[in-house]
């Protein structure tokens, strides 16, 4: 799995590419807890190069999303490709996680514009 | 149709194995996305396997596929641990807490989960998707 990560201003920009899984999932935490260690104020987490994902991927997430909640950051997922969506659906998890169409939805709405 | 696979208990192999198996599932008729949930089920019973049977020890696993005009049928046998994932409580929904989803998504997805508490070596699970009525 390729992690990009960018600044756009105060967004951090966390751009996935592959498929999450219990071999991948490790590394994507730990850099996830490098931005809620640093208290990044927004996280947008780009999923639509990931075509894959399992529970190990969604455990990651959640984890990332409480750690975030924990110091009043947020957190957006944004781009969810069909097959990452039918999980969050069976997780109900679409209730928990702010999800956007696409980046600049994420962004607009970092920028309270929606 | 039957195909077995000799595999080793280490996390590396899924990605390759998510690929053999979307194939197989293709052959087998499943539209794209049952194939993608089927693969999932498949994923998190050896994710289970190598986590928990083996606790991240190296160890053989045999996965066997079966197909036929009624249904598919995949068997996970490994030389672990006992883990019987059948009786794995629910998780209450929507879970805020990470982990614990893996077993409610095979149950979710497949039609049947039977784990054989006779297979002595180890552990043995049946996982059976129904095709539907043509």
């Amino acid at each position: 799995m390729k992690i990009q990560m960018t600044n756009q201003g105060d967004v951090s920009v966390v751009e996935l590419e592959g498929e999450l899984d219990f071999h991948s999932s490790p590394e994507l935490r730990s850099r996830l807890g490098e931005l809620a260690s640093k208290q990044a104020p927004k996280i947008l987490i780009d999923l639509k190069k990931v075509g894959y994902m399992d529970s190990s991927g969604i455990a990651t997430f959640v984890e990332a999303f409480q750690k975030t909640k924990r110091y009043h950051g947020r957190l957006i997922l944004a781009d969810l490709t069909p097959a990452v969506r039918g999980i969050f659906e069976i997780a109900k998890l679409e209730s928990i996680f702010e999800i956007a169409t696409d980046q600049d939805e994420a962004m607009n709405r970092f920028a309270g514009k929606n | 149709m039957e195909k077995v696979f000799e595999l080793e208990s280490n996390a590396e192999i899924l990605i390759d194995l998510r690929k053999d198996l979307r194939d197989l599932l293709r052959q087998a008729g499943w539209d794209g996305k049952s194939m993608d949930k089927i693969v999932l089920s498949v994923d998190e019973a050896l994710t289970n396997v190598i986590r928990h049977a083996y606790a991240g020890v190296r160890g053989p696993i045999r996965m066997t596929f079966r197909d036929s005009e009624e249904k598919t049928e995949i068997t996970i046998e490994d030389h672990g641990k006992k883990f019987d994932p059948t009786l794995v409580p629910e998780p209450k929904l929507p879970r805020e807490e990470p982990g614990g989803l893996g077993v409610h998504l095979i149950r979710t997805i497949m039609d049947e989960l039977i784990y054989d508490k006779n297979f002595l070596e180890g552990n043995r699970l049946r996982m059976i998707k129904r095709k539907p009525r043509k």
